[in-house]
């Protein structure tokens, strides 16, 4: 299980202590992606959100509770679990920059995928996207709506990648090696707080370079080797150590 | 020529074959699959050139400014602006959100005329005029006007046609502004309090959510974001003080829990410590201010705010090092705040030294009014709606013939909003200026439809909370609908029309006399430049130590638990309830299906003997509402905690009919001093279900 | 001839010398089993034009019941394609009397299954995405080729026996057909036994693979995961007795002897010796799981239970009262001749690899794995049932007019020929 390599990573810095769970990042993932509205949204385990943020508790009782905001993107992994098994390399890791896609026209809905993914990165269009009449006026002209019966994720909002690389090359400039800040995802983009920082982790003229080798840089579920290129920062070690299952004896890094 | 069978099927087999091998069975394929992702029923995108127009967002309270992206004349997005002094790269979950309002299912998109049998029927504009004019008229003398703008100058719009009918009732829906200025003024100040947040090497949050809900939100943010370098100790600590381990304890570096409505003794407690290590003023009631911040002893603060008396003596000590420490004072939800409390954070400033220096608070100048017999901003804080609603209540006050709201809805916003809501129908004629229908517009008898912020031309005039005076416009960027109009511009019609004179016949040159009055330059504000002042009014101010006093005498809360509502800008306002989109940010265990969960402690839970999911009813004298337990160890004990912006019964399917509205349980009181109607320390009892 | 008036009205389509009920009677009986396939068709007229949010399934349940029950008729199909290959290619020539069922019941199982599939997938309109832009390192992709190539060769297998059909086997292009293919089986039962212990085994290495699904994940054998292995031999282990319980039930219904008792016990002890091998390599493999997969994955072993729904009783049944139990029995001459033991046994194997399929797919997904998640439960809803109904009643349905009208059982005639 070699992960592939690529001379531009794409990666998602977070920084979990700068998070106050407002969901800006939420709704702006929705909009930039065209994700269809619900009526009820209250039953989570079916509803659409290319990025979630989960809510952590150090478990302990008041006053001495603390809390912090996880958003979730889709990882991104190196070694993506979901790739592998997709039957008709309807999700693949391929272009340079090392983003999953996910092509939706190819899908054919199995779920195999959504089954591999242990972060719920990927979710299934129970039902025919709707808007209310309207408000299709909103959608954005970059990203196609998706039928049901497909799964769909966070693809790093890939088509600014695409004007990114476009827009280098009117201007001359090598599209293979953006500048910081060229080229950033919505949720990273909306963040009040600058939780969310975006880059290139392998160009050490992106901040991302230094963020992720921060000591206190995790990935999710980082023992599992599906390489995340999601990093998330905390100084505070009980946040850490909810970012992987740690057995009684072990210890956390950072 | 015959064709027999044999010739027949010999023909059909052979072109069957024939087809197999042309690209026909695989272009059909294909073809089936491109019908897959086509359906008609599916919408697909429109393209077309890409525009950017820098805007402020007239919806969100913190007033952010953002960048609209627009393909051909749609706005697509709402993008955060970097160069906008309330945006500074940040936007908010609500302002995020405005693009898909515009095509909101609530909008409102032709006047309605409530007819005999409650049903609205859609009628013509010179039909509404014709209707309003009459009543208008008639009520002459006798009429109320409501705003839910805070920072418009419409206002004085408003204000001035009301004051021409003949009435001084123009009032604001309440909020921290409010209080804040009547603090200011209690202190002998003038202008309005700006918090230079930027600037502050210290910043103490007591109850005021100022990462999320508080004054100018996101700008807050953008300053905590730059004081908090990723994996690094902060270089500016942010300490928040409250009952509920919300958003702004989520990013702030110490929780200290208090007791909802204690936010006032807190502040006590510290000025007595900073007094006892020297903190001293020049201020006239300086030594009345000592003698009774003395009474406030760390154990005694202890005992009130439920806090440890040794956790307030380490922030005192913190803030008495830090060298531009910053105070800042509010209603854990944003309204109801004591004046007293407001002026017990200032007198913490003004003993830190922190009044007009950089990093503390400063005094920001305000333009007078531009249009004739406008009230001033300082008058219309004075003006206290709900206090004015429950002197109506107790008939100490005849109801007015009229009343007009402008995107305001008091029906569902105010404390006791049922309560509220019958004052409201004791008025005979109702009309409103709205975006949606909300629930005062289904009070109202004329529901007239005005533009959202992002179609009209509209201003914003230094927000509370701002650091500095600031001023910039709305601009129209997106096509206004057929039927819909601008209210400001309509009410200067129809002022014209009634004989009141306004001195002005356009809403542009309201604006434009706003903006020279500021001291902005026009041009440069259409074109999406935000006019800051750096300017601050002098003041010596005192310390208001008999208004704190007085303040600090309230009765505590019947009942015997606290409730601590929980404001968060993802649930949109009174005005614009949740947008569809903002749906999938409520969390798990607030909302499920219709029923809201409602929050305490473990050890709560246990005094209740109640366990997570349970069904509990949490009732006081104003109200009563059925929640399910969510059991969350980020609360002060003995307190509940309740997500405001639920319970709608109007609006749209993305709002209506789910959980239950906080406000129903929040009981107005009055303070003692200052009169101020108050309603910051709710308490209830809880029962199980 | 003339006419016997007391013989059904279908009676010259009868296989030779066998006796059946009355037309009217059996028509009642397809009319009642029709209620359940209609329950079922009208759920899948509904997910298929509203979309799967029909179901019951969710983002965290994306498999469910369907998949499960998928998994569970193949592996008790299993019978088909391993009593082929002991007749066909290890000349175990007493198996030839029960053969032709387990021909039937691997086809209902295998159509069944993909009936399901074609509901189960989102896009059925491109379902065959899975041969034209085929990802060789799916697992899924080998189960797509396998299931519809063995389903061919199940048809194939059908066939002869279809054109055996008395009045069908007069035509002489049709019995020379039945009769070439009859020459060929042993190819086709070579070829089936091929595909399917691959593709038994690709259901199993599905799960396998997934690295990142501790509960599921295992290690394993060049490139198939040790899951591979245990579904090949489970289905081995439980689809004879399946068949033979098949068999039995028909009997009831129709209170004839079918198949003799000598055949049903070899049946049984092919079983169990199959599941003996099951077991061993089974508990083999929970150790390993427990001792390697779970702390390279930071978890502990009672970690992969929570509450009743997905507690730790669901393996300790699974391996002790459906695994080593019905196992003694099956393997043990004495027990297993006590007829109520062997169907006891029977019943039992089959539960317990219902469930090692059930808590495979279900409760795989509803454990968390990001420390902070938590766990979720499902319940497959009435659409779900409805579907699993369908293919049974269509199951039933083509056994009914098999065994009425295909000479199935060989031994009918002698088992019954005192009666007669």
């Amino acid at each position: 299980m070699e992960a592939k390599e690529f001379k531009v990573r794409w990666v998602m810095a977070i920084d979990i202590d700068k998070c106050t769970g407002c969901g800006a990042c939420m709704v702006a993932c929705q909009a930039e992606n065209n994700l269809a509205p619900v009526e009820d949204a209250s039953f989570k385990l079916r509803v659409m959100n290319w990025l979630v943020v989960y809510e952590l508790s150090n478990k302990q009782p008041f006053p001495d509770h603390d809390i912090a905001y996880l958003p979730r993107p889709c990882m991104q992994c190196g070694n993506p679990p979901c790739v592998s098994v997709c039957p008709v390399i309807a999700t693949d890791k391929n272009e340079e920059g090392g983003i999953v896609s996910q092509v939706t026209p190819r899908c054919i809905g199995c779920r195999y995928c959504m089954a591999a993914c242990p972060y719920h990165a990927r979710y299934f269009n129970w039902f025919d996207p709707s808007w209310p009449e309207g408000m299709e006026k909103v959608l954005t002209p970059d990203v196609s709506v998706r039928p049901r019966g497909v799964v769909e994720k966070c693809t790093f909002c890939h088509h600014r990648f695409m004007q990114a690389k476009d827009k280098a090359i009117v201007e001359g400039r090598d599209p293979e090696a953006l500048n910081d800040g060229d080229y950033v995802t919505s949720c990273a983009e909306a963040c009040p707080n600058g939780a969310i920082v975006f880059g290139d982790v392998n160009n050490p003229d992106h901040a991302v370079y230094e963020l992720a080798r921060s000591q206190y840089a995790c990935r999710l579920l980082e023992r599992l080797h599906a390489d995340p290129q999601v990093y998330y920062i905390s100084r505070r070690e009980w946040v850490r150590r909810q970012l992987d299952n740690y057995l009684e004896n072990e210890q956390v890094k950072g | 020529m015959a064709v027999d069978r044999r010739g027949f099927l010999k023909f059909v087999t052979g072109v069957s074959a024939g087809i197999m091998v042309t690209p026909v069975p695989w272009v059909l394929l294909d073809d089936l699959s491109i019908w897959t992702q086509n359906w008609p029923w599916i919408p697909s995108n429109v393209d077309g050139p890409n525009t950017f127009v820098s805007t402020v967002s007239k919806l969100c309270p913190s007033c952010v400014g953002m960048k609209v992206r627009l393909v051909g004349d749609r706005p697509v997005r709402i993008l955060p602006d970097d160069n906008h002094p309330l945006s500074k790269g940040g936007i908010s979950a609500l302002a995020v959100a405005e693009a898909q309002m515009l095509h909101s299912p609530a909008r409102v998109r032709r006047p309605l005329k409530r007819s005999g049998d409650g049903a609205y029927v859609a009628i013509s504009w010179e039909e509404a005029d014709a209707l309003l004019a009459e009543k208008l008229g008639s009520a002459k003398g006798s009429l109320a006007c409501v705003s839910g703008d805070e920072t418009g100058t419409i206002n004085e719009v408003l204000s001035a046609f009301t004051a021409r009918a003949g009435s001084q009732n123009f009032y604001l829906m309440p909020s921290e502004i409010q209080p804040a200025a009547k603090a200011l003024a209690a202190m002998g100040g003038e202008g309005q309090f700006g918090y230079d947040i930027e600037n502050s090497d210290y910043v103490l949050a007591i109850g005021a959510n100022i990462l999320e809900s508080w004054g100018t939100a996101i700008r807050n943010r953008a300053a905590f974001k730059d004081a908090h370098p990723h994996g690094q100790e902060p270089t500016v600590p942010y300490v928040y003080v409250g009952a509920v381990q919300g958003n702004t304890a989520a990013g702030a570096d110490k929780w200290i829990a208090i007791k909802p409505g204690t936010e006032g003794a807190f502040a006590l407690g510290l000025a007595h410590l900073l007094i006892k290590s020297g903190a001293s003023s020049y201020a006239s009631d300086f030594s009345a201010f000592a003698s009774l911040a003395a009474g406030y002893t760390p154990e005694k603060v202890a005992e009130l705010t439920g806090a440890s008396a040794d956790g307030i003596k380490a922030l005192a000590a913190e803030l008495q090092k830090a060298r531009r420490p910053l105070v800042i004072t509010g209603s854990e939800f944003g309204q109801g705040t004591p004046v007293g409390t407001v002026a017990a954070g200032m007198a913490v400033n003004l003993l830190l030294g922190g009044l007009n220096r950089p990093g503390g608070v400063k005094l920001l100048p305000v333009a007078a009014p531009v249009v004739d017999s406008a009230l001033s901003r300082a008058q219309m804080m004075e003006k206290d709606f709900v206090a004015y609603l429950s002197r109506i209540n107790a008939g100490k006050e005849k109801a007015p013939e009229a009343m007009l709201f402008y995107e305001a809805n008091p029906a569902y916003g105010l404390p006791q909003a049922d309560k509220m809501a019958e004052v409201l129908a004791q008025v005979p004629f109702k009309a409103t200026f709205t975006t949606f229908l909300d629930e005062t517009a289904m009070l109202c008898d004329l529901v007239l439809p005005v533009p959202m912020g992002l179609e009209r031309l509209d201003d914003v005039a230094t927000p509370y909370g701002s650091g500095s005076a600031l001023y910039c416009l709305a601009r129209p960027v997106a096509p206004m609908p057929a039927n819909v109009r601008p209210a400001a511009d309509y009410i200067l019609g129809l002022a014209g029309k009634l004989g009141y004179s306004l001195g002005f016949g356009k809403w542009e040159d309201v604006l434009k006399a706003k903006a020279q009055a500021m001291g902005a330059n026009w041009k440069s504000l259409m074109a999406g430049d935000v006019f800051v002042s750096t300017e601050t009014v002098g003041a010596s101010l005192s310390f208001g130590a008999d208004l704190i006093a007085k303040s600090l005498t309230a009765k505590t809360a019947e009942g015997d638990f606290a409730l601590a509502p929980v404001h968060k800008l993802n649930m949109g306002t009174a005005k614009t309830a949740i947008p569809p989109y903002n749906n999938k940010t409520i969390r798990r265990w607030e909302l499920q299906g219709s029923e809201i969960y409602v929050a305490m402690n473990g050890a709560t839970a246990r005094k209740l003997n109640v366990s997570k999911h349970d069904k509990v009813v949490v009732s006081n004298k104003s109200g009563s509402i059925v929640a399910r337990v969510n059991v969350f160890e980020g609360i002060m004990s003995d307190t509940v905690a309740v997500l405001m912006g639920l319970g709608h019964t109007a609006f749209d399917q993305f709002s209506k009919g789910k959980g239950e509205n906080v406000m129903q349980l929040l009981t107005v009181g009055f303070e003692p001093g200052s009169g101020q109607s108050v309603w910051a320390m709710a308490g209830v009892n809880i029962s199980k279900a | 001839m003339e006419k016997n008036y007391s013989l059904p009205a279908d009676h010259d389509l009868f296989p030779e010398g066998v006796q059946r009920c009355s037309l009217m009677k059996f028509m009642g009986w397809l009319g009642f089993v029709g209620i359940f396939a209609l329950w079922g068709l009208y759920a899948a007229f509904r997910v298929l034009s509203n979309g799967l949010g029909e179901t019951a399934m969710d983002d965290y349940f994306g498999f469910g019941l369907w998949i499960t029950f998928d998994l569970a008729v193949i592996a008790l199909g299993a019978g088909a394609f391993f009593t082929g290959l002991l007749r066909y290619i290890l000349n175990i020539d007493p198996l030839k009397n029960i053969i032709n069922l387990t021909v039937i019941v691997g086809f209902i199982c295998y159509s069944g299954a993909m009936l399901i599939l074609v509901l189960d997938i989102g896009q059925p309109i491109r379902a065959w995405f899975g041969y034209w832009h085929a990802n060789v390192h799916s697992m899924l992709t080998e189960v797509i080729f396998c299931i519809t190539c063995y389903c061919i060769v199940l048809i194939i297998e059908y066939i002869p026996l279809i054109f055996e059909q008395k009045q069908l086997n007069r035509i002489p292009l049709l019995r020379h057909i039945a009769h070439n293919l009859h020459v060929m089986m042993p190819l086709f039962a070579g070829i089936g036994a091929f595909l399917s212990t691959f593709h038994q085994g690709s259901l199993g290495g599905m799960y396998g693979v997934l690295f990142a699904r501790p509960y599921v994940y295992r290690e394993g054998f060049f490139v198939w995961p040790w899951t591979f292995f245990l579904f090949v031999i489970s289905a081995v282990a439980s689809g004879p007795v399946f068949t033979v319980l098949i068999a039995t039930i028909m009997e009831k219904f129709g209170g004839k002897k079918l198949v003799s008792w000598e055949i049903k016990s070899l049946m049984g002890k092919i079983a169990g010796a199959m599941l003996f091998v099951y077991l061993i390599f089974k508990f083999a493999d929970t150790y390993a799981w427990i001792n390697n997969v779970l702390p390279a994955a930071g978890l502990t072993f009672d970690q992969n239970f929570y509450s009743t729904i997905y507690g730790q009783w669901l393996l300790w049944t699974e391996l002790g009262l459906c695994g080593v139990i019905p196992c003694i029995i099956l393997l043990t001459p004495s027990l297993r001749n006590t007829p109520s033991l062997f169907y006891t046994a029977a019943v039992l194997d089959c539960i317990g690899i219902t469930i090692n399929r059930y808590v495979f797919t279900v409760q795989a997904l509803a454990m968390p794995v990001m420390p902070f998640d938590s766990w979720e439960t499902y319940n497959p809803n009435w659409a779900e049932w409805g579907a699993c109904a369908l293919i049974l009643a269509y199951g039933a349905i083509v056994l009914s007019l098999s065994y009425r009208y295909l000479p199935v059982f060989p031994q009918e005639r002698k088992l019954n020929a005192t009666k007669a």
